[in-house]
């Protein structure tokens, strides 16, 4: 098991590798078309061959992982700050103010995700740029994934204040900004950064899914996600098999995530 | 139980108007909301026209669409669908129960899959099989519902055998973990030591210590389930409430999508509260 380990972090570091030096491993930019060879097969030039409009899929490959392999992880701490500060709040404040956020967590745990994230997607403007529609993306896969995480970090808090040392520390004075910024942070910490590379997986995932339902990043920026969409086309045409590659990257990046935290989880 | 119960109660009646009051502002805010397609119609008279007019800026206040909507649903009439021009009454008699039947067929293969997968494991304690359940569940929880979705329409397989497989790497990873500890505890520890056998041992000392946790789990399986339709349904044409969301959200039909956002939340919130009222009946007779 530790062996599948280093192959997994071995394959995180490439894949960042390689999604960071896209600019310098990419035969072309992802949005320059080859006009002259459309729908190619994989060559010398062009590794995963050309799509329907006549771009390198290598290329579009390299800096798709570029965005969902960047953006990913700021997603997940936008979301594991907002889980902090509102479980964070109920945990400390007990009472009515954590019954009254926890219906609120209950609210976004019990409609399913992906059919929350949808129906914002959906109701947001879909004639917006790819860059902003990378930020919509992923603001809004940060914005809606926190509830699972406050959860868990009411709960460490709720603990914590019970615990001997913060009685302590409230018997010495210690309180507010104080209590939180010395003792409650500190603790809190290694369940924060559980939160945080959980949530990775499950948006890259989340980004895959609404690019193949088209509402992910737009053309012509590439994404994990938007890459899939290409595999529509199989339903009506026979799939060749370096079509497949994004999807193959996508389960192997996900997998090592998973196979990471799965050492993680043994741990905690 | 009286205390308990009504608090139950209203937390699933907070959870309602929440989810509705989200739903609505979400419409509201939305761009090109309160226009109609039918007011360019060019056969159509002023009037008509105007009173189309009328009717999306009656639904614009939200404390306004609240109220009639409340008063509306007490009278047991669900609004009309504005894209699909029927009553959302018979769009959701319709379609709520294939999305249940799909639920019902894949909660029974995941659950199935997820706990054949981790009982097998932990009595043949083989390496081996592990690894292969492992890289089974780590496969499926890597794929896009959407992919696995695009993948069973191109295999012509059945729709709910793919939600299945989505949810199988939950369920197996979580009873593969809660198994592990439950076989590590003392008393069990104390039963192998004294040479009980792996059936008796996994039916009477493990499984009494897994299955509260086990029963508060169905309920959260059945909201990963209906978010995992959603996409099998849109792509594999079921006609089930997941595709009507999707056609709701794209034609930003606001009673319709309302509807389906309180009709899913009190499917997941009562599943919830079931079977953690089983979970904490169960520990009781336990104790």
């Amino acid at each position: 098991m530790k062996a599948l380990r280093i192959a997994a972090a071995a394959l995180l570091i490439i894949a960042a590798i390689g999604a960071i030096g896209a600019k310098y491993f990419a035969p072309s930019g992802y949005a320059h078309q080859f006009r002259e060879t459309p729908d190619a097969s994989p060559s010398g030039q062009h590794p995963l061959g050309t799509d329907e409009l006549g771009r390198d899929r290598f290329a579009r490959l390299l800096y798709g992982m570029r965005v969902s392999l960047l953006l990913a992880p700021l997603a997940a701490a936008v979301a594991t700050a907002l889980a902090a500060f509102l479980g964070g709040i109920a945990g400390y404040f007990g009472g009515w103010i954590e019954r009254c956020l926890m219906v609120v967590v209950d609210l976004f745990l019990c409609i399913p995700w992906l059919f929350l994230l949808i129906t914002v997607r959906a109701v947001l403007p879909l004639n917006i740029s790819p860059e902003a529609s990378v930020v919509v993306t992923f603001t809004l896969l940060g914005l809606l994934g926190w509830a699972a995480s406050a959860r868990v970090i009411c709960a460490g808090t709720r603990d914590m204040m019970k615990s001997e040392f913060v009685w302590l520390a409230r018997a010495s004075g210690f309180s507010g900004l104080k209590l939180l910024r010395l003792h409650l942070l500190p603790n809190l910490k290694p369940t924060l950064l559980a939160q945080f590379w959980i949530s990775i997986p499950v948006f890259i995932i989340a980004e895959a899914n609404l690019g193949v339902l088209g509402l992910g990043v737009s053309e012509p920026l590439p994404s994990l996600g938007s890459l899939l969409r290409e595999l529509q086309q199989m339903v009506t045409l026979r799939p060749e098999p370096w079509q497949f590659v994004p999807l193959l990257v996508l389960i192997l990046v996900v997998s090592s995530f998973q196979t990471l935290l799965n050492k993680h989880e043994v741990r905690v | 139980m009286l205390r308990s119960l009504s608090l139950g109660f209203l937390r699933l009646l907070a959870i309602m108007v929440l989810a509705g009051l989200l739903g609505a502002t979400l419409m509201r805010i939305a761009p090109g909301f309160g226009s109609d397609e039918q007011q360019l119609n060019s056969s159509l008279s002023s009037q008509s026209i105007q009173a189309i007019r009328q009717a999306r800026l009656a639904d614009s206040d939200i404390p306004r669409y609240y109220g009639h909507y409340f008063a509306s649903l007490i009278r047991g009439d669900l609004g009309i669908s504005q894209s699909l021009n029927q009553p959302v009454r018979d769009l959701l008699r319709d379609r709520l129960p294939v999305t249940l039947r799909s639920i019902g067929i894949a909660l029974s293969l995941a659950w199935f899959l997820g706990l054949a997968l981790a009982m097998a494991g932990q009595l043949l304690n083989s390496t081996a099989f592990t690894f292969l359940s492992e890289g089974l569940s780590g496969t499926f929880i890597s794929t896009p519902a959407a992919v696995l979705a695009l993948l069973f329409v191109l295999l012509r397989l059945p729709p709910e055998l793919a939600a299945a497989l989505l949810v199988f790497p939950k369920i197996y990873r979580y009873c593969h973990n809660l198994l592990q500890q439950s076989y590590g505890l003392p008393h069990v520890l104390t039963a192998r030591a004294k040479g009980a056998g792996r059936w008796r041992i996994l039916t009477w000392h493990v499984a009494p210590t897994a299955l509260p946790q086990l029963l508060a789990l169905v309920g959260v399986s059945i909201s990963i389930v209906i978010g995992v339709l959603l996409p099998i349904e849109v792509i594999c044409d079921v006609p089930g409430i997941g595709q009507l969301a999707w056609q709701a959200a794209e034609s930003r039909d606001l009673p319709l999508l309302v509807n389906l956002t309180l009709v899913v939340a009190f499917i997941t919130v009562c599943a919830t509260m079931l079977s953690d009222a089983a979970r904490r009946r169960f520990v009781r007779s336990a104790a």
